[in-house]
């Protein structure tokens, strides 16, 4: 059974190989750890930049460095130049009795006011450590926004893994192929198994490159396999009625782009929606999904929260297979 | 080697039968020929046979194996060319029989002895994809053979090849014969079951019609016939007379001795015209 899982498995990744559109999905994990690391900030960024003059006080050049991004330029000409770009950027420029400020007008008042408050804490010498106040932290150790990029990433290629199946399982259809494997002793549950393999191994290995690329790779991938394989398991049923069901691989690629609704659904409603909304996603494999890699990113989650949120991922999944079963059974024969 | 009783079988399950009350024994190493026009069945019972389709009613055993019960293991013994040409277009010639010979337990064939045979030998490296059809049918009849089947099912084997690869096929058919396999032949195409066909059986409408060998079917149902050309005077005449009728005889007789003969030949029944005596139906 194994030999002609792995048979059939080796057989599709060459196939895909030699498939653009196949190759294309498989270099999507990597594309989008790049995006992510190109347009998401790290937790140390911040949006505040500064423009100052060069060599004019180096003490406070470096005083302002701790808390903004500071850019450096030769004269004030060459600042009102940089301001005048699109970007928020506040200009520091020396006068005779102290420094004035220099905005575009279009900037928002709270990068204004935090300009000013870094010029007047230095010119009044106030460091972090004057402060009274008591720093109580949840532990967070990533940027939010970083985090539900890469999760909403995993979930995406997760599905691109049911993609995948889905494309493999039109080519045996136009080729006409299903018949001539159901003539060697190769059972319908080692086939379904081998065609599977890929769309599995695509999410793992694409999910964990994702995290090491994008500066996750110390969580759990223990726990982190358990999410991706019950999440898989749902990729994995429609990619299978949908390459059963379709005859062309635009039309099976657009179909399984469906699943892309439930997805976004469900990350949408924990970012963005309160309390009183989340039961009507509770429906949602991924809303569970999420919540589970979304604890994993944090490395806050238990293996309890981990078993729950997997297992509701599964029951779910459970349910559509339940419906879909009869329909790729009849499919493969 | 197969055995089939009291066959029936119902696409939509309601009675409307495709098949209708099908028996035969198939012995081992004999080429049975299984011939009807389209629509007649054949394709069902065949499909029946190699677990394509559930068997609904009946019995069917191949090789000891029950196809009620098919065991995996049936699967190494048996072989079959699609009339439908179904490779994967994306994988060479090489890598498609490379690819299902691997799915096979048993020891298979080398890929490039079995393109050699079928002509294929310099297109191994080839995606199938850009095969011509006769090119791709020759694959998939390579295909059939990879694991050494004991019973081979042929679905129209020569259907859309040009006569010299047909002929080819034709030979190869005759030498695995030889070699002991038995063959279960599904065809319309009368002259290639005439010239394989240990016995047949013609279908129609679900049902077989008949079953026997094609010498004997000759023997039973074609007239034997002379098409005889002679001159008289300047013109050329052309008749064609019974041996078995006695006025035929005698007219045939008058003929040789006075006229000069131009050509003459006897004519047998042609399967086809068996098929239509029998059945009342073309083959088409």
């Amino acid at each position: 059974m194994f030999k002609r899982i792995w048979i059939i498995f080796i057989r599709d990744l060459k196939v895909n190989s030699k498939d653009f559109i196949s190759l294309y999905i498989l270099l999507i994990p990597i594309l989008f750890a790049v995006c992510i690391n190109l347009f998401a900030p790290g937790i140390n960024d911040t949006t505040i930049n500064l423009a100052l003059i060069e060599g004019e006080n180096q003490d406070q050049v470096e005083y302002l460095q701790r808390f903004a991004k500071v850019e450096l330029f030769k004269n004030t000409e060459e600042i009102e130049k940089r301001v005048e770009k699109r970007d928020a950027i506040i200009g520091i420029i020396p006068k005779i009795d102290g420094y004035y400020l220099m905005s575009q007008g279009d900037e928002s008042q709270g990068i204004v006011d935090y300009a000013k408050l870094l010029v007047s804490f230095y010119e009044l010498d106030i460091d972090t450590e004057d402060s009274k106040g008591e720093l109580m932290e949840f532990g967070r150790s990533v940027p939010p926004l970083k985090k539900s990029l890469v999760n909403t990433s995993i979930l995406f290629i997760s599905v691109l893994g049911g993609m995948l199946i889905a494309l493999n399982i039109v080519e045996e259809k136009v080729d006409n192929t299903i018949s001539a494997i159901n003539l060697t002793p190769t059972s319908r549950t080692s086939f379904v198994l081998g065609k599977s393999v890929i769309g599995v191994l695509y999410a793992v290995f694409g999910s964990i490159a994702l995290l090491f690329i994008t500066g996750f790779g110390r969580v759990n991938i223990l726990q982190l396999l358990l999410i991706l394989l019950v999440t898989s398991l749902l990729s994995i049923l429609v990619g299978f009625i949908q390459g059963l069901t379709n005859t062309d691989i635009i039309s099976a690629a657009a179909s399984i782009k469906l699943l892309f609704l439930p997805l976004i659904a469900g990350v949408l409603s924990i970012e963005i929606l309160g309390d009183k909304w989340q039961k009507f996603f509770y429906w949602n494999p991924f809303y569970w999904a999420y919540k589970g890699n979304d604890i994993i990113l944090a490395k806050s989650g238990t293996w309890g929260q981990i078993l729950v949120y997997s297992g509701l991922v599964l029951l779910l999944s459970g349910i559509v297979f339940i419906f879909l079963a009869p329909k790729i059974r009849k499919g493969l024969e | 080697m197969i055995t089939v009783k009291n066959l029936f079988h119902s696409y939509n399950k309601d009675g409307n039968y495709q098949v209708k009350d099908v028996s035969f024994d198939i012995e081992k190493g004999e080429v049975f020929g299984f011939l009807g026009p389209s629509g007649a069945g054949k394709s069902t019972v065949q499909n029946i046979l190699t677990g394509l389709l559930q068997l609904q009613q009946g019995e069917a055993t191949l090789g000891g194996y029950d196809v009620k019960n098919m065991s995996k293991d049936m699967f190494n013994k048996i072989g079959m060319s699609f009339e439908q040409s179904n490779v994967y277009s994306k994988l060479t010639a090489k890598e498609n029989l490379h690819f299902y010979g691997k799915l096979f337990d048993n020891p298979t064939r080398d890929p490039m002895e079995l393109l050699k045979l079928v002509g294929l030998a310099d297109k191994a490296d080839i995606r199938a994809g850009e095969f011509s059809k006769g090119m791709k049918h020759r694959l998939t009849f390579a295909r059939s053979m990879i694991n050494n089947p004991e019973i081979w099912f042929l679905d129209e084997p020569t259907t859309g090849l040009d006569p010299s690869i047909a002929a080819d096929i034709k030979d190869i058919i005759k030498q695995k014969n030889k070699e002991g396999i038995t063959i279960f032949l599904t065809t319309h195409n009368m002259f290639i079951a005439d010239e394989l066909c240990d016995r047949v059986a013609f279908i129609v409408d679900g049902e077989i019609k008949l079953i026997d060998s094609p010498e004997n079917l000759k023997l039973q149902y074609g007239d034997k016939l002379v098409k005889v050309e002679y001159f008289q005077g300047d013109q050329v005449l052309q008749k064609t007379l019974s041996i078995v009728l006695p006025e035929d005889k005698e007219l045939l007789r008058n003929i040789i001795e006075n006229h000069e003969i131009r050509t003459m030949h006897t004519k047998e029944a042609t399967l086809e015209e068996i098929f239509i005596k029998v059945t009342g139906r073309g083959l088409i």
